[in-house]
């Protein structure tokens, strides 16, 4: 009786918190998104860009200043929370206390008047849907975290909802239980293919679950699109630091062919595939894999290993080239000859992999403390 | 062992405040219960239930326990149903001028007793301005339990209403949020999630209730009329009678229904505590802004907020007219007459008020230090001693404090000393309360790290915690200075020629027929208890409701 999977249509969402004193922080700004049955996507950016605040107005927790949501094409934008049939997991799991496991599951149903007999069939299938079928009788003080969560899940999914909204549900949970529960989350959501939206400011959990990510920053979507469009092509320096390390350099495009284009950065000529880049002053982005560290020099750019950092199943490596750092990342078992700090090594990027952004696209305020490649950053502006 | 090391046993200051504390919590609870217990159980010399049974045996006594326990389940259950819908219009309803319906409904907390009872006199009574003036009735209909009921619910109700304001606020606003995204409505959200949660707050509101409805002894006194309860019976039985016997045999009486109740609510919040489970959610409460809903909320504010507001002006009119509702011309000689008369009264309230503060929190701090933070043998015997006049009607503590030090070997009769510690022991269990609560708060780390730097464990408390709990310590100063200035129970039996007291003064005049002077007493003791408690934590920028 699972009903089919719902598009969730989102158009110019806004919404203004008013602060003590008169003050007023624009949290969500003309955000649009539309979602498609069964999708899977993800809102991920620092804390404080409005992400939280898009899913809580989803769910009719906070009232929007402007815009629409559109559920199969009708808006549920007038409804109070109860009406609306938006499941959620909330990042502290909010489970009754004074509830046993299967008194939580069953509450929506309960609270909705369903017939017994649907009480007595789904809250099984639930607990078992999270494999918690044993622990029906408990209170959920008497549950590890990791349990808990699933239970949170599982009163979510037994009402059979038309979206399902996921408020950083993993943030509480120690990291190798967070790996292990996102893969069952991701399971179970493509079993039942309910469309659902997951907050995180984690992109791995965005890289590892989103059919879609939409990165999301000061209440602006920034891009939206797959893990790998958005880890490959990012539409913006804050993008592309967000979902990993990323070397910009600046740089110039000096020559376009119909299949590539010739950039000078650090002071040489690379060539890399076309791309459409409308200004010649641009950011090239190197992802640190896509440095190749070489002893003997060829004729691109050189510099000196300044640091370098085993981490067990890759080297890290921090090579200055005149004023710019450059990292490069090499995986352990393909190190060839050893190199050591204070090397002087030669640096070639993989074409395929370098992205180039209109050097005005580096303008945007990356948060400093949060975002990894933070030394990028601040090294751009200083140049 | 390094010096880097916290050694047990180094806090030898901390160590050697530990008896005194305990003998001063022995000689001040323990010693005058055990006291008063005696002087109802032994005659002649032996154990005999003889006095009390013969008590018990009275039908008028009997009457009296009756109606006084009547009295206190009618306030209990009135109080906490119209305290718990109070407490959620304000924290869950979307509705305007909050800060003046909290600030209305918190008047009564830091009013003596009497005045209620002198307002609905003035209002109500055989010669009332409503009564009487407007009506033109010749009733008696306030004298006895319904003005009774009156007057503590609208005397009473604020305290239940600010325990449960605390906890409203404090549930974590997600698991509402939780509700509602799962298909229950704002009314339903109360009943399944809000009320069960609630459950030892709200049964800890009733007894609360209870317990000040069984302790009141102004009310009773001026508007009981024919309706005896238990407190005015031992204060007539004293006063009027002096039979101290039959009065402490009273007394142990009202004790055991008090006691139970302390007991009951102990088991009940074991019981139904429930620990919070996952992280700590959020505070924002989803507000109601449905128009029904918020016009049902804003008219039980008003109303209620209207009654009581027309009690004090009532009581202001009292205090400025030459003779209220008959002769109303302005004047302020009441109140002149209350500051000559009562000046020595004015300034002995307040002086021993501010020792009594003082005492509680030195006692309180170095107490919920031991229960908190130590392993010393009978800490949870000083825990429970110290928490039990929680429990004891001011009546009891007043009479058992009169009769164990009128004699060696703590003859306090006729002292500062034994008002001051009557003050201080019926707060001390707050003082206690919300010193643990905080130091629970305070990560043990904390300690550690401050020894492990050398400091002993009374540096420790002084120059780490104590900072720490500050804001406690001044709300719980407040609160003893609030409750001992408005008492009139626990010293009626306590006061002598030499330290008199404000709330006696006011109950005299009302029994010689000065209302004018009582009224406007009455009004100097809320002006003067207002100004502490806005002025205090306005220096320190903190609202002391929060903690008490």
């Amino acid at each position: 009786m699972q009903e089919p999977a719902k598009t969730l249509d989102i158009r110019g969402l806004t919404k203004t918190f008013m602060l003590p004193g008169g003050r007023s922080v624009v949290a969500v700004s003309d955000f649009s998104l539309r979602i498609e049955p069964g999708e899977f996507v993800t809102f991920l950016g620092p804390s404080g860009c409005g992400k939280t605040t898009v899913l809580r107005m989803l769910a009719g927790l906070e009232r929007a200043d402007a815009g629409e949501i559109l559920v199969d094409g009708r808006s549920i934008q007038s409804l109070p929370p109860h009406r609306r049939r938006v499941g959620m997991v909330f990042q502290n799991y909010a489970l009754f206390p004074h509830m046993s496991v299967y008194e939580n599951v069953a509450y929506s149903l309960r609270v909705r008047r369903y017939p017994d007999e649907r009480v007595r069939s789904d809250v099984p299938t639930a607990l078992k849907a999270v494999g918690l079928e044993t622990m029906a009788g408990r209170l959920p003080g008497q549950l590890s975290g990791g349990q808990q969560q699933r239970v949170a899940l599982a009163r979510a999914l037994v009402m059979q909802p038309d979206l399902l909204l996921f408020d950083e549900p993993l943030s509480n949970l120690d990291a190798k239980l967070r790996v292990q529960v996102r893969g069952e989350l991701r399971r179970l959501q493509r079993r039942l293919g309910t469309t659902s939206i997951y907050v995180t400011h984690d992109q791995d959990e965005a890289m590892g679950l989103s059919d879609r990510i939409v990165v999301m920053n000061s209440g602006r979507v920034e891009q939206v699109g797959t893990p790998e469009e958005i880890y490959a092509r990012p539409a913006s320096l804050f993008a592309a630091d967000f979902v990993g390390q990323v070397n910009a350099l600046p740089g110039r495009v000096v020559a376009r062919a119909d299949s590539h284009v010739t950039v000078e950065t650090l002071d040489h000529l690379i060539c890399v595939p076309n791309q459409s880049c409308p200004t010649n002053d641009v950011l090239v982005l190197v992802r640190p894999e896509a440095v190749r560290l070489t002893v003997t020099h060829g004729g691109g750019p050189a510099g000196v290993v300044e640091e370098l950092e085993y981490r067990g199943d890759r080297v890290e490596y921090r090579v200055r080239v005149g004023v710019t750092l450059v990292i490069a990342v090499e995986a352990s078992l393909q190190r060839g000859r050893r190199i050591v700090t204070g090397d002087r090594v030669g640096l070639e990027f993989v074409e395929q992999a370098v992205h180039l952004l209109p050097a005005q696209a580096g303008g945007t305020a990356v948060p400093e403390d949060i975002v990894p490649g933070k030394a990028q950053a601040a090294l751009i502006s200083s140049i | 062992m390094g010096p880097g090391v916290a050694r047990p046993g180094r806090g030898w200051v901390l160590a050697c405040a530990y008896p005194i504390v305990a003998l001063l919590v022995a000689a001040f609870v323990a010693y005058p219960l055990a006291n008063l217990l005696a002087r109802a159980v032994i005659v002649e010399g032996r154990v005999s239930g003889e006095t009390l049974a013969r008590l018990i045996g009275d039908a008028h006594i009997r009457q009296v326990v009756w109606s006084t326990v009547w009295l206190g389940a009618t306030v209990a259950v009135l109080g906490t149903a119209l305290a718990t819908l109070y407490a959620y219009a304000m924290t869950r309803v979307a509705l305007p001028w909050k800060r003046v319906w909290h600030f209305v409904a918190l008047l009564p907390t830091i009013s003596p007793p009497i005045l209620m009872a002198l307002s609905l006199i003035l209002l109500y009574g055989r010669r009332g301005l409503i009564t009487h003036e407007v009506l033109g009735l010749q009733t008696t209909a306030l004298y006895g339990f319904r003005g009774l009921v009156v007057a503590q619910l609208l005397s009473y109700f604020p305290f239940a209403y600010l325990l449960l304001l605390n906890l409203f606020r404090g549930l974590d606003a997600s698991l509402e949020e939780a509700a509602s995204t799962m298909g229950a409505h704002p009314g339903k959200v109360l009943t399944t999630v809000i009320l069960p949660l609630l459950v030892p707050g709200l049964g800890g509101a009733a007894l609360l209730l209870f317990g000040y409805s069984l302790a009141d002894l102004g009310n009773p006194l001026l508007l009981g009329g024919d309706f005896q309860v238990l407190s005015s019976q031992i204060y007539q039985t004293i006063i009027g009678m002096y039979d101290v016997p039959k009065g402490a045999a009273l007394a142990v009486i009202l004790l055991m229904p008090a006691l139970l109740l302390f007991f009951a609510h102990k088991q009940l919040a074991a019981k139904t505590g429930f620990a919070s489970v996952g992280g700590r959610g959020t505070m924002h409460h989803p507000q109601l802004s449905h128009p029904m809903a918020r016009a049902a909320a804003l008219l039980l504010l008003a109303g209620v907020s209207l009654v009581i507001v027309l009690q004090y002006a009532t009581v202001l009119a009292g205090a400025t007219t030459k003779l209220f509702g008959i002769d109303n011309t302005i004047t302020l000689r009441y109140f002149a007459a209350a500051v000559t008369d009562s000046r020595d009264a004015l300034i002995d309230t307040i002086g021993l008020a501010l020792a009594a503060s003082a005492v509680t929190a030195v006692v309180g701090v170095l107490a919920s230090y031991y229960v908190a933070r130590t392993r010393l043998v009978g800490r949870n015997v000083l825990d429970f001693a110290a928490n039990l006049p929680l429990a004891i009607p001011g009546t009891v503590i007043g009479l058992a404090f009169a009769l164990a030090f009128n004699h060696r070997p703590l003859l306090l009769t006729g002292t500062a000393l034994i008002i001051v510690m009557a003050f201080a022991m019926r707060s001390l269990p707050y003082s206690i309360r919300s010193g643990v609560v905080t130091l629970n708060q305070l990560h043990r780390s904390l300690d550690e790290a401050s020894t492990s730097m050398g400091a002993t464990s009374g540096q420790t408390l002084m120059r780490v915690l104590l900072p720490l709990l500050r804001p406690a310590l001044v709300a719980s100063m407040i609160f003893t200075f609030t409750r001992s200035v408005t008492t009139l129970s626990a010293v009626i039996f306590v006061v002598s020629p030499h330290w008199s007291l404000v709330t006696p003064a006011i109950l005299s005049q009302m029994d010689r027929g000065d209302v004018g002077e009582a009224a406007a007493l009455s009004i100097i003791v809320v002006v003067l208890v207002l100004a502490v408690i806005h002025g205090v934590p306005r220096l320190l920028g903190r609202d002391w409701r929060a903690q008490a």
